[in-house]
């Protein structure tokens, strides 16, 4: 935004004040000629009065109907509560050793008082123990059988295609073709694919007040008594979970493996022109037509800095500056135009010119698809804070993975975002003064994924950096959540229970396993005649001779017939197969080090219950530590190597054997529960709230050492 | 023929626009209003403004979100109460520095809007003001010695009216004839003068002539100020005021162009992508 001011009317500041004032106050009729000036500040004013107003004639009014109705319908909801408040921070991928290890180190105060006064222990994660499923468990209280959240990927028995698994977005059903438009009608329609039901719906039927913020699996929102922002598995503005724009004036064919497009930008009379890939058209008959908008950059002499303008917004940007939020608005005609926000990384002036966009997310203050329960909740945060990142994995790890970032601008994006998350959560704590108030952080996870390499002295990813250069990125995030921590603390009395806890751990990223080259060197996946590598998705596998193949990070799957498209496995053969790969995968050993790289394989039938067990894989590969599915085989790749050593920036990973990497468990009040789980979580919720727990769930509550009320 | 009509039209267009006190209203409240969101958007801290606004519309939302919780309605309300402070304090600023221009034009329309001519043959009043010190310098009846000397084409149609309390005396006369005339006024061996405009044309008036009052000379008269040593301190002329007739009722140009000019500055405003 600008700044103006008037220069230059000649006259010193108290002459022309004192002038003005005169001129308002002494004859009557000026303030008649005041016109629209005044007239736009009285009007405005008077309105946002005006509304107020209003809005406390009906609250007021209506307060004591609605405490009655709601006295009659539920009775003193609180009656039975043990606390007022629960606040729940969530730090995703917060490690259990490594939180011990910096507190035995002094690093983190507050969550030695934690520790001290309350409870440390690890919580047991899911299987497997990835974000949308562990979330998932600690929202609904039961095991993934019942949520039908079992990775982020699920797959298509129809033709062996990933897709997302959290929620489904179809555009409207019906269009009207009116010359080269295609006019759609109706809303886009979104799916919830997560079942089961979040603990904070228990406590709203009960008439408990909950602030829920960026909780994974949480997109599409849903109605409850209270309010809601969606968290991971928000798309960005063109349905993807993220896809990042290099703007270059390099020439280059390469793609990027995930996650980013390469844009070219034209340099013509030391002005720059390129644009912003956006959403498809609604209205284009063609599927696939790009709108898009457009920026021009203006480098300042010396190359420095540059200025910008993308639509009517303009803006200044140093080389490894970041813009604000900027709004782009990508119109498609007839009045249709998507609403969106990203910031801008000037990378390069000189030789060459690169603009870094993050991905395109749904403006908040204006989402084109419901972020919020209820929805003006997202407008309401925007306009208290201004814009923020809504895409559900809004650290860009594809970028810094590719280079295209290095490690400050990912960790000054990081950090942008939780900073953000932090202002929110205190607006929430002041809101939720009763009730229950959770927000889950993901800068945790990002960050442990993508500087891992940097805690250990010879990870494949830092072998470049010797180990003394080595930035204590991860140290600073747990001394950055502590603080967090003890200023959460500072707002809570004895009333409150404060839990922090973790979806899961973390351990090191060093090898990738090709699980799928695993299966074709071991004749469980065949490929088409002639070919001894495939690409993406399966494109060169014969299912007709296939038995078994992964895709995803954990789940591996058989080819079954009746179930799968191509299925040959018959039903008889099906659990004789799973013990064999069981037999076979568990304690495989990396050849090149010796160490085992399969610590556990696990039969989906003895570890999920439920009406969704046909949706999981057929068995949970658990990686050992310093291990994890290869990015290829994620995506369906069969690759000649079965090991290979990791080199990208995400160097640290949790999506291996769950009894490695537990979370963690730190709360104000000590509990007594041994072993406890994320599953544990809402029915300890329930029960402290002095609800009844439903019959379904899976988890047990834990029992509060000691508390008077 | 068709040309010929379509310059007609044009011209009596033009002659509309130039002459009709609504299409000068509607003109003048289109620039204005343009021109009050250009100054505000140049003037103001257009920043300030937009945090000022969305934090005002935040505190709503938060009274609708949070309806349930009492304490935080109420701590809304008195937030929105403080934002608005604030926000009027931002757009205070600004607004002092377009007041200055729209002010000055505004002086000068209403010369044109303000009041009509006297009409034909209409009766008017003429006001003499004489200053206290000189009539209580003289014996009684010093409103006596002041004289009227008027043109051919204005007559007076009743004897002078004298108010001693006020010190003022009061004419009445007509005009005969369109036209700009001068009448003066004689008194202590001095004489002034004061225009009168007679007719139905659009016609810069000017209400009242005065000795002195900067202030109120800059606001209400179109003439030369009274010389100082003159014993009247001002002459003015009932003109009556002007009524710009929409759908059936009469309305000052003031409020026609107050509501005139918004509705603009809201639509500029949009159009420009200025905060307000």
């Amino acid at each position: 935004m600008k700044r103006l001011r008037l220069v230059g009317t000649g006259r010193s500041p108290v002459t022309t004040r004192v002038l003005l004032i005169a001129l308002i106050f002494l004859p009557a009729l000026a303030l008649a000629y005041a016109g629209p000036g005044a007239g736009f500040a009285v009007l405005s004013s008077f309105w946002a009065i005006f509304v107020a107003f209003l809005y406390s004639v009906y609250a007021l009014m209506t307060w004591p109907i609605r405490q009655l109705f709601r006295f009659m319908r539920r009775r003193n909801a609180y009656g039975k509560a043990t606390f007022e408040r629960a606040v729940i921070l969530g730090f995703d991928g917060m490690d259990p050793e490594l939180a011990d290890r910096f507190m035995n180190e002094g690093r983190l105060p507050n969550l030695v008082k934690l520790r001290d006064k309350g409870t440390f222990s690890k919580l047991r994660t899911t299987f497997p123990p990835i974000s949308p499923v562990a979330w998932s468990t600690f929202m609904t209280g039961v095991n993934p059988g019942k949520h039908n959240i079992y990775d982020f990927l699920a797959r298509d028995t129809s033709n062996y295609l990933p897709f997302l698994s959290s929620a489904e977005i179809k555009g409207p059903k019906r269009h009207i073709k009116i010359g080269k438009y295609s006019i759609p009608f109706g809303k886009t329609q979104i799916k919830g694919m997560r079942k089961g039901t979040p603990f904070w719906h228990w406590l709203g039927n009960a008439g408990i007040f909950s602030s829920v913020i960026r909780v994974p699996v949480t997109f599409p929102p849903e109605k409850f008594q209270g309010v809601l922002l969606s968290g991971m598995c928000v798309p960005d503005l063109k349905g993807s979970q993220g896809t990042f724009c290099l703007c270059t004036t390099r020439a280059s064919s390469d793609k990027f493996r995930e996650g980013g497009v390469r844009v070219p930008i034209e340099r013509k009379n030391g002005v720059c022109r390129s644009y912003i890939p956006g959403p498809d058209s609604p209205l284009a008959e063609k599927a696939g037509t790009e709108l898009r908008v457009n920026f021009e950059i203006r480098p300042e002499p010396g190359l420095k800095s540059a200025r910008f303008a993308v639509g009517s917004e303009k803006f200044a940007l140093k080389v490894g500056e970041y813009s604000e939020w900027i709004p782009a608005e990508f119109k498609a005609g007839l009045g249709f135009t998507a609403h969106g926000i990203c910031r801008f990384y000037l990378k390069e002036l000189s030789p060459e010119v690169e603009v870094y966009v993050t991905p395109v997310n749904i403006d908040p203050g204006h989402p084109d698809l419901p972020i919020s329960h209820p929805v003006t909740y997202s407008i309401y945060l925007a306009k208290l804070f201004g814009a923020y990142a809504t895409l559900g994995l809004a650290e860009d790890t594809w970028a810094l993975n590719e280079h295209v970032l290095d490690d400050d601008a990912f960790l000054a994006q990081a950090y942008g975002n939780h900073e953000d998350r932090e202002r929110m959560l205190f607006d929430a704590l002041e809101k939720t003064k009763q009730g229950l108030c959770t927000c889950v952080f993901d800068t945790t996870d990002r960050v442990q994924h993508m500087f891992w390499r940097y805690l250990e002295e010879d990870h494949p990813a830092a072998r470049d950096v010797p180990h003394s250069q080595h930035p204590p990125v991860i140290q600073d995030l747990y001394e950055r959540m502590d603080r967090l921590i003890g200023r959460v603390m500072e707002k809570i009395d004895d009333d409150t229970l404060l839990l922090v806890i973790s979806d899961h751990g973390f351990k090191s990223f060093a090898r990738c396993m090709n699980l799928n080259a695993w299966l074709h060197q071991n004749g469980y996946l065949t490929l088409k005649d002639g070919k001894t590598e495939s690409g993406d998705w399966f494109e060169d596998v014969d299912w007709s001779r296939t038995r078994a193949y992964t895709m995803g990070l954990n789940g591996l799957y058989l080819n079954i017939k009746g179930r799968e498209k191509q299925g040959i496995v018959d039903a008889a053969e099906v659990e004789a197969l799973k013990a064999e790969l069981q037999q076979k995968l568990n304690g495989l050993v990396d050849p090149a080090s010796g160490t085992v790289g399969i610590t556990g394989v696990f039969i989906a039938d003895n570890v999920y219950r439920g009406p969704y067990t046909e949706n999981s894989p057929d068995l949970i590969v658990g990686y050992g530590a310093g291990y994890r599915a290869s990015w290829d085989s994620v995506m369906g790749k069969v690759t000649a190597r079965i090991f290979e050593d990791n080199i990208k920036a995400w160097s640290g990973d949790h999506c291996i054997d769950p009894r490695l990497v537990p979370g963690v468990l730190f709360s104000s009040h000590k509990f007594i529960a041994e072993k406890p789980a994320i599953v544990d979580v809402a029915p300890t919720i329930l029960k402290l709230f002095g609800l009844a727990l439903p019959a379904h769930f899976d988890g047990k509550p834990w029992n509060l050492a000691a508390k008077a009320r | 023929m068709a040309i010929a009509g379509h310059a007609a039209a044009i011209a009596a267009f033009r002659f509309f626009l130039l002459t009709s006190p609504l299409a000068i209203v509607v003109v003048v409240s289109l620039v204005v209003g343009l021109l009050m969101v250009v100054l505000f958007g140049y003037t103001s801290d257009q920043k300030a403004i937009g945090v000022a606004k969305d934090e005002l519309k935040a505190y709503l939302l938060a009274v609708r979100l949070y309806r349930d919780q009492i304490p935080v309605v109420m701590g809304s309300y008195g937030k929105i109460l403080r934002g608005t402070g604030r926000y009027l304090k931002l757009a205070f600023k600004p607004l002092l520095y377009v007041i200055i221009p729209i002010i000055l034009l505004m002086v000068q329309i209403d010369r044109y809007l303000g009041q009509t001519p006297i009409p034909v043959n209409a009766p008017f009043l003429i006001t003499v003001h004489l200053s206290d010190q000189y009539v209580s310098s003289l014996t009684a009846d010093a409103l006596d010695s002041v004289t009227l000397d008027l043109p051919p084409e204005i007559t007076m149609t009743a004897p002078a009216l004298h108010i001693s309390a006020e010190s003022e005396i009061v004419w009445r006369l007509a005009g005969s004839k369109e036209g700009k005339y001068e009448v003066k006024v004689a008194a202590a061996g001095q004489s002034v003068a004061k225009s009168v405009c007679v007719g139905s044309d659009l016609a810069r008036i000017s209400t009242v002539r005065l000795r002195g009052h900067f202030w109120e000379r800059m606001f209400s008269s179109a003439e030369p100020a009274l010389p100082e040593t003159s014993p009247i301190e001002s002459v003015a002329i009932n003109y009556p005021d002007r009524n710009i007739e929409i759908a059936g009722y009469g309305v000052n140009w003031i409020w026609l162009f107050f509501i005139l000019s918004m509705v603009a500055g809201f639509i500029f405003k949009e159009l420009l992508g200025i905060q307000i």
